[in-house]
C-alpha cells in the first residue's frame, strides 16, 4: 500500500480507524493446484507499517496405528478442573516451551572441563605471581580490598599515613634495617631536606623539578582539581609542586597529575599508599615520574 | 525439541508417571489435586479432587483404569482414572509416602511415615475388581525398625517388596511373610527415587548423596554408579536405549541463592554402560523432583520444584546417537553375519 496511507494515519486518528476497517477484510484463502492452501492477510504492524502475511499450508494425512485402549482413552470426557473445556490443549494449563536442545555427545565431559581449565591458568598465574599479588590495602590480607571485612571501619590511607610520620625522623635507620639498598646520594637525608646536588647532575640543568622525588598519578577522574590532589598527597609529606594536567579547551583534568615531594621517602610512601587506591570511583595508579631523558 | 509445559499444579511436583502405553501422564504435587494429561499434546484430561494435603506418590494400574495415590493427609486413595471419581480411601495413622500396585493389580502396598511416635510401616492391601467389595483390611503389615522408608516397589512376580530408606539403605522384604531378606547400604543419604527396568531384574535408585546407582533387584549388588555434584532427586532408565536420565539440584531451600544459569536444574543424560554424561536438557527453574521415561523411550517428562511438568519428545538425532564402540560392535556383527 502507498506510503500516503501511512502518513494519513499519523495525521488523523479517524483515518487510522478507517484503515483498520480496510485491513480487517480478513484473510483471503485460495487453494493451489498442488494442494497447498495459501492464506494472504494484510496487517498493520507495531511500527504502523502495513505488512502482507502469506501463509502456505499443506495438509498431510498421517495414519498411525494405535493401541485400541489408547484410542478409546482419547475420547474420554474431561473432568475435574478440566471439565467443560473444549477438546485440545487448554492454554491455561498447557503451553509450549522454548526450543531446547539435547545434543548427545561423548565429549561432554571434555567440554565441561574446558571452562574450568580456562580458569585454572588464571589461578596458576596468580599463584605463581606470589601470594602478595592479591593484597588487601586495608588489612594486608590476601583478599581484594573491596572484600575486606574492615573496609567500613578502617580508612586505609589515614592508617598508612598516620604512623609513618612517627617513623619519619629516622628514615635511614628503618631503611637500613629493612636491608634495602639506598644510593649514597640519598643517604643521611632528613625529612624535608633539600635534594642532594648530585641528583640533578643528570637531569635538566636549571630545572627545579626533581624527578627522583616526583610521582605521577594517573587514572584520575575528569573533575579532579589541584586542591583535591593536594588534599590527597599532602598527608604523606610536604610537597613542592602539585600539577594537574588539564585540557586546554575544556579545562578539565586530563587524568594525570605530577606531585613533587621534598623528600624521596615521602614520595615513596605516597606511591605505596596511593597506588591502587580507589579515588572517585577510579583506581589510581601511581608511579615514579620518568624524566624526559629516560 | 520443543517441550510441552504443563502447569496444572500450584506447588512443586512430587511424582510424574506415564501409564503403560504412555499416552497418559499422571502427576501429583504438594498441592492436593493429582492431574492426568495426554502425553502427545499436553492436554489436561482431568484432576482428582479429594485429598487434603501433599500427595507424595502415585501408581497406575496395568490397564490404566485405576489410580492409586498416597498423601500426607493420612490417606491412600483409589480413583477411577476416566471419571476422576474416588473409589476407595484407606485411612492411615500418618502420612503415606509411597504407593504401588502389585503386578496383576490384585494387591497394592502403601508405606506410612514414621512420625508422631509411629514407626514407618508397609501395608499390603487387597484391591478388589469390584469396588463394592473393597474393604480396608490389610493382608500384611511390615513394621520397619530403623530409618523410615521413602520409596517402595514390588519386586518381580510380587515375591518381594523393595524399599529405599532415609539413610540410604535398600531393603528387600518377603512379600508373603514380611521377613527382611536382604539389606544393603547402597547410598550415603536419603533415597529419593527407585525405578525398575521393564523386566524388573534391575532398578535404579537416586539419592541425596549425589549419586544414582543401578542395582541387581535380587542380590542388591551395585552394578553401575552415576556420580554428579548435586543431590539427585530422580532417575529413570530408558526402555530402548542404554541411557539414563537424572534430575536434581540443590535442596529447595537453597534454590533462591543460586542462579539458574549455574545449570543445576538441568536434566542430565548418562550412558548406562560407560557411566558418562552424554547430554543435558535445560528448562526448569527449580530442581527437578521427578522424572519418567516414556514407556516407548520416545521422550520423557520431568516435574520440578517450580510447579511445572515439561514433556519432551525426542528429536530424530537422539535415536541415531551411538558411541564409537557401539558402532564398531554393530559393524562386526554385520560382518560376522555376512
Amino acid at each position: 500500500m502507498p506510503a500516503e496511507t501511512i502518513n494519513k494515519q499519523k495525521l488523523d486518528w479517524a483515518d487510522d480507524v478507517d484503515d483498520d476497517a480496510v485491513d480487517q477484510q480478513g484473510p483471503i484463502t485460495r487453494q493451489e493446484d498442488d494442494g497447498t492452501r495459501v492464506t494472504v492477510e494484510y496487517r498493520v504492524n507495531e511500527d504502523g507499517k502495513k505488512v502482507k502475511i502469506t501463509r502456505r499450508t499443506r495438509m498431510r494425512l498421517v495414519q498411525a496405528q494405535v493401541n485400541h485402549a489408547v484410542a478409546e482413552r482419547k475420547k474420554w470426557k474431561k473432568f475435574g478442573e478440566a471439565s467443560g473445556l473444549a477438546p485440545g490443549p487448554d492454554s491455561n494449563s498447557t503451553s509450549f516451551g522454548e526450543q531446547v536442545f539435547l545434543k548427545l555427545t561423548t565429549t561432554l565431559k571434555e567440554q565441561d572441563n574446558a571452562p574450568s581449565e580456562e580458569k585454572n591458568p588464571l589461578e596458576k598465574l596468580l599463584q605463581s605471581a606470589g601470594k602478595n599479588k592479591i593484597n588487601c590495602r586495608i588489612c594486608k590480607g590476601d583478599h581484594y580490598t573491596y572484600k575486606c571485612p574492615y573496609k567500613d571501619t578502617h580508612q586505609p590511607l589515614d592508617e598508612i599515613a598516620a604512623p609513618e610520620p612517627a617513623a619519619a625522623p629516622e628514615p635511614s635507620a628503618t631503611h637500613d634495617a629493612s636491608g634495602k639498598y639506598i644510593p649514597p646520594s640519598l643517604r643521611n637525608k632528613g625529612l624535608g631536606g633539600a635534594p642532594p646536588v648530585g641528583e640533578t647532575m643528570g637531569g635538566r640543568g636549571g630545572d627545579r623539578r626533581d624527578d627522583l622525588s616526583t610521582i605521577r598519578i594517573t587514572n584520575l577522574s575528569e573533575d579532579t582539581t589541584e586542591q583535591d590532589v593536594k588534599d590527597l598527597v599532602s598527608r604523606f609529606g610536604h610537597t613542592s609542586r602539585v600539577f594537574v594536567a588539564r585540557d586546554r579547551e575544556t579545562n578539565t583534568c586530563k587524568g594525570f597529575a605530577f606531585v613533587s615531594y621534598y623528600s624521596k621517602e615521602d614520595a615513596e610512601k605516597a606511591q605505596n599508599a596511593l597506588n591502587g587506591y580507589g579515588y572517585d570511583n577510579l583506581i589510581l595508579r601511581v608511579e615514579w615520574a620518568k624524566s624526559n631523558k629516560d | 525439541m520443543r517441550p510441552i509445559l504443563l502447569h496444572g499444579h500450584i506447588r512443586s511436583l512430587t511424582r510424574v508417571k506415564y501409564n503403560r502405553e504412555g499416552d497418559l501422564i499422571f502427576s501429583v504435587s504438594k498441592d492436593n489435586k493429582p492431574n492426568v494429561w495426554y502425553s502427545h499434546n499436553g492436554e489436561r484430561l482431568g484432576s482428582y479432587h479429594g485429598h487434603n494435603g501433599t500427595v507424595w506418590d502415585l501408581d497406575i494400574s496395568f490397564d490404566s483404569k485405576r489410580l492409586l495415590t498416597g498423601s500426607a493427609d493420612s490417606s491412600a486413595r483409589l480413583w477411577d482414572v476416566q471419571t476422576g471419581k474416588e473409589l476407595f480411601k484407606w485411612n492411615t495413622n500418618t502420612a503415606v509416602r509411597a504407593v504401588a500396585f502389585a503386578q496383576g493389580d490384585k494387591k497394592a502396598l502403601y508405606v506410612t511415615d514414621a512420625v508422631m511416635g509411629q514407626k514407618s510401616t508397609i501395608w499390603v492391601v487387597p484391591v478388589e475388581d469390584n469396588v463394592e467389595d473393597q474393604t480396608d483390611e490389610f493382608m500384611l503389615k511390615i513394621t520397619i525398625d530403623g530409618p523410615k522408608a521413602t520409596v517402595a516397589e514390588w519386586g518381580n512376580l510380587n515375591k518381594t517388596i523393595i524399599t529405599g530408606h532415609d539413610d540410604g539403605t535398600i531393603t528387600v522384604w518377603d512379600a508373603e511373610t514380611g521377613e527382611r531378606i536382604k539389606e544393603h547400604r547402597t547410598h550415603e543419604s536419603t533415597i529419593t527415587d527407585l525405578q525398575f527396568t521393564k523386566n524388573r531384574a534391575t532398578f535404579i535408585s537416586s539419592s541425596k548423596d549425589c549419586t544414582a546407582k543401578i542395582s541387581d533387584a535380587k542380590t542388591l549388588k551395585i552394578m553401575k554408579v552415576f556420580t554428579t555434584e548435586r543431590p539427585v532427586n530422580s532417575a529413570s532408565i530408558s526402555p530402548i536405549k542404554p541411557h539414563i536420565v537424572l534430575g536434581g539440584g540443590q535442596e529447595a531451600m537453597s534454590v533462591t541463592t543460586t542462579d539458574q544459569r549455574h545449570g543445576k536444574f538441568e536434566a542430565r543424560f548418562y550412558h548406562l554402560v560407560f557411566e558418562e554424561e552424554i547430554g543435558r536438557v535445560k528448562g526448569h527453574f527449580g530442581p527437578i523432583n521427578t522424572l519418567a521415561f516414556h514407556p516407548d523411550g520416545t521422550g520423557y517428562a520431568s516435574g520440578a520444584e517450580d510447579g511445572f511438568i515439561r514433556v519432551h519428545h525426542f528429536d530424530d538425532d537422539y535415536f541415531n546417537f551411538k558411541y564409537a564402540e557401539e558402532e564398531m560392535i554393530e559393524k562386526e556383527a554385520v560382518k560376522s553375519a555376512a
